[in-house]
């Protein structure tokens, strides 16, 4: 590693306009992420036009900006109205919306930008130094393996839930009866579409994450608030507790490195990452009952994850020239146009570029902790608006959301009718997420599995044919076990505890 | 005083409106463009440095529109459900050929009036660089020799990729397994990583990876031989007669004035001949390809025969 050059990438970021540039893409990006229906790949997507022509270490450092400022802004929104604004914020909101509607939203958010920060320097110091050898692993990835990541993903679906694992499955199965609706991915059948075209490429995800999450949201509250009880409407705190950060430096860790890995996998993104870190600090926890609960280890887990998970994905993007997800997609054609070619030789020719990358990450994170700090004041004033107020508003956007990421009008039918399954849902007491990682997982599943038996002309030993494919398998089927086997302990001191109270 | 403020300026408002529409000939107000894919991918890319040099020509800003989803349906359809009084011109690609005979879709390429091609990528045959095979004649020894062993990869079912190497399998009279993706990028990328034998995605899509030298071309089947990569044969020299990839190109629903139709394609061919566009399309390795609307029509017509013609070879047409 060349010293100089990496303490020179610094000064090259410490320049005004760099600086600048980097501030407007993060609080650009924060501002995104929290809205539904705006994700950081479209706010992305959207500048890179007026980053041509532009200093390369200006445009990536505001392209830069927006994308850690959105992975942080989601999960605003989803502490604060229990609607993720990012997929990758679909899991802070199961217990963030718990702590901020018993008045620690502010505990809920400080927490949540603490573990953004540290996930996003983690995941950056991986990048920048292991990036070559995470590249191979990822790179080993084969239709196999990716079928395997999905079953272990599908198998957090048992960890995440909570009072009936039966309730769960049922979610979890309904969410992958959702995902068989659209072309068939091997042979280009539509299924299930009914002649709508809007259907030939399945349900769009984000409408259907807004409908589940905010529209049920908003119809359950409707109907109690005549009966709702006063919030405590008085702001808690800007900054997290020193217990609250003792108690989840491990998880941060443990998360941080879950989500850079599995940002490193390309087609695997941080939506994926916050479950499986949510599933993994629930697992270990000494008290997995009060996760659902608004358990402050359960919003630094999945924040801390998708966070790190931005590092991952620009492994393979420096590396190896491939995106990891959709946002360094966006990036690499960024790159492109900036005369870059991104790809093993980036790192022998062009190591400075690498370490401009490096030094702009580390300042968009520390920016966005400044940034944060000072909005969560502003932010959390958003419950103390009254409901009757707060609700149509959220409703509003609910509706511009889902219309916006296609422009389609199919797409709000779509999130209403999400919308009253949910809202059934919620008064069934069957758990929401199952649905969602159904819906991400599902789809990976069934093509990978498809793409598998198609090289393998049906021959089903493939599956078992590859070594990392069967360590998947393997720990899918520990993480039930071990969930099962939990469950059980919950139960039964959840049983003893209403004894207690009786 | 407020109120008489207020309509004073409705008035005034009113008067400018009224007058401009007479005074002014199309375009009196922004055009909007549709862009038929995801907003960060290579035809959005396309078409927005297109559209941004348009605006000086046109005289008025140009909105792009993405309405992504079903593989390019979704957009064809909002453009020919667009107004076509000029202002709506949309972004064809090669699926408007290829979603009709999947019969997915109820339109086609004769709803539309075409109004210039923008580009064309031609498919490139490629392998690992430590394969058995140096070109087209040795791929094509190895799979006769082991029939329905190689995997090849593609940018989904009914893709142009896709399409691309059943043509080859075709008039190659080999036997192969088509492996479709979510895209060519994982197409490649899966190749890079030795999961699949070949590729038949465009050059922009493998560049890298063939100059970082994870990978090799054996050949484009393309009339000529790509400018970064010169030492590649096309398909025609090696002997097989093929010509085939994706195309981009501008076209407004059925229906739109004659004259207003011209203003338009005299605008953005301007724009296509501008320095900064060519510029951009050699930075992200597009290739440019130009028709006039008339032979873009007659093109349209030949390809759409083509790709139907394919399909139904490989199992995908339902006609």
């Amino acid at each position: 590693m060349d010293f100089a050059l990496f303490i020179n990438s610094f000064s090259n970021i410490f320049q005004f306009n760099v600086m600048l540039a980097i501030f407007i893409g993060v609080a650009g990006g924060i501002a995104i992420g929290a809205l539904p229906g705006l994700t950081g790949t479209m706010g992305v997507a959207l500048l890179v036009p007026f980053t041509f022509g532009r200093p390369s270490a200006e445009g990536l450092g505001m392209l830069i900006g927006i994308f850690s400022g959105s992975m942080y802004g989601g999960s605003i929104s989803a502490i604060l109205i229990n609607t993720p604004g990012t997929p990758s914020a679909a899991a802070t909101s199961l217990d963030g919306y718990p702590l901020s509607k018993k008045g620690q939203a502010g505990r809920a958010l400080s927490m949540s930008l603490f573990a953004s920060f540290f996930g996003g320097i983690i995941g950056v110091i991986i990048m920048t130094f292991m990036s070559p050898i995470i590249a191979k692993a990822a790179l080993e990835f084969g239709y196999v393996e990716y079928f395997a990541l999905a079953l272990f993903g599908l198998s957090i679906i048992i960890s995440i839930t909570n009072e009936s694992m039966i309730k769960g499955l049922i979610s979890g199965i309904f969410g992958l009866l959702i995902a068989t609706i659209g072309m068939d991915p091997t042979s280009g059948y539509p299924r299930y579409t009914f002649g709508r075209m809007e259907l030939l490429s399945g349900p769009s995800f984000i409408p259907v994450l807004i409908g589940l999450f905010a529209v049920a949201e908003v119809f359950n509250s409707i109907e109690n608030l005549s009966t709702q009880q006063k919030l405590d409407t008085k702001i808690d705190r800007y900054l997290p507790s020193l217990t609250d950060i003792k108690r989840s430096t491990k998880n941060i860790i443990k998360s941080s490195i879950i989500g850079t890995a599995i940002g490193s996998i390309p087609g695997a993104g941080g939506d994926i990452a916050a479950f499986v870190a949510y599933g993994e600090a629930k697992r270990s926890s000494k008290h997995p009952e009060l996760f659902g609960t608004g358990e402050i280890e359960a919003i630094a887990a999945p924040e801390a994850a998708n966070n790190a998970c931005m590092g991952g994905a620009m492994i393979p993007l420096l590396s190896l020239g491939v995106p990891g997800d959709a946002i360094t997609a966006v990036l690499l054609g960024a790159f492109i146009m900036q005369g870059l070619q991104p790809g093993p030789l980036l790192y022998q020719e062009h190591i400075d570029v690498v370490y401009n990358v490096f030094s702009s990450m580390f300042i968009a994170n520390i920016v966005m902790l400044i940034l944060g700090i000072i909005g969560i004041r502003f932010f959390v004033k958003v419950i103390t608006i009254k409901k009757e107020i707060l609700f149509p508003i959220i409703f509003c956007l609910c509706i511009v959301g889902s219309f916006s990421m296609r422009q389609n009008i199919f797409d709000i039918w779509l999130s209403l009718i999400f919308g009253v399954i949910g809202y059934l849902m919620i008064r069934a007491k069957f758990p929401l997420s199952p649905i969602l990682l159904a819906l991400i997982l599902g789809p990976m599943a069934e093509s990978n599995l498809r793409r598998s038996l198609t090289v393998s002309q049906g021959d089903p030993s493939i599956l078992l044919s590859r070594p990392i494919a069967i360590g998947l398998y393997i720990i899918a089927l520990l993480s039930i076990i071990s969930s099962v086997i939990k469950q059980k302990k919950i139960r039964k001191r959840l049983e003893s505890q209403s004894q207690e109270k009786l | 005083m407020k109120n008489v403020v207020k309509r004073v300026m409705v008035v005034l408002l009113l008067t400018v409106l009224v007058v401009t529409s007479f005074s002014q000939e199309f375009p009196r107000k922004p055009v909007t463009v549709i862009c038929p894919m995801a907003a960060g991918g290579g035809t959005d890319a396309v078409l927005r440095a297109l559209s941004r040099e348009a605006e000086k020509f046109l005289g008025q800003s140009i909105i792009v529109s993405d309405n992504p989803g079903a593989g390019g349906a979704i957009g064809h359809s909002a453009m020919l459900q667009s107004p076509n009084d000029g202002y709506y011109v949309g972004m064809i690609t090669f699926e408007l050929n290829s979603l009709p005979p999947q019969g997915l879709v109820p339109f086609s390429y004769k709803d539309f009036d075409p109004l210039m091609m923008v580009n064309q990528d031609a498919s490139a045959l490629t392998v690992k660089a430590d394969a058995p095979y140096n070109n087209i004649a040795e791929f094509i020894a190895y799979a006769k020799a082991n029939p329905d062993k190689l995997t090849i990869g593609n940018a989904g079912p009914g893709s142009v990729w896709h399409v691309a190497a059943g043509l080859m399998a075709d008039t190659a009279g080999i036997k192969v397994i088509h492996v479709p993706f979510d895209g060519g990028a994982p197409a490649a990328t899966a190749l890079v990583g030795g999961h699949v034998n070949a590729v038949t995605v465009s050059v922009a899509e493998v560049q890298g990876h063939v100059q970082a030298g994870a990978l090799k071309i054996l050949g484009i089947m393309d009339t000529k031989r790509n400018e970064l990569f010169p030492n590649v044969p096309t398909f025609k020299e090696q002997g097989l007669d093929l010509v085939f990839g994706t195309w981009r190109g501008l076209a407004v629903p059925k229906g739109v004035k004659p004259e207003i139709r011209e203003k338009l394609a005299k605008a953005f061919k301007s724009a296509w001949d501008t320095e900064n566009f060519t510029t951009f399309a050699k930075n992200s390795s597009l290739g440019l390809v130009y028709m006039n609307s008339e032979d873009f029509g007659a093109f349209l017509e030949k390809n759409y025969n083509e790709v139907s013609a394919v399909m139904k070879k490989i199992g995908l047409s339902k006609k």
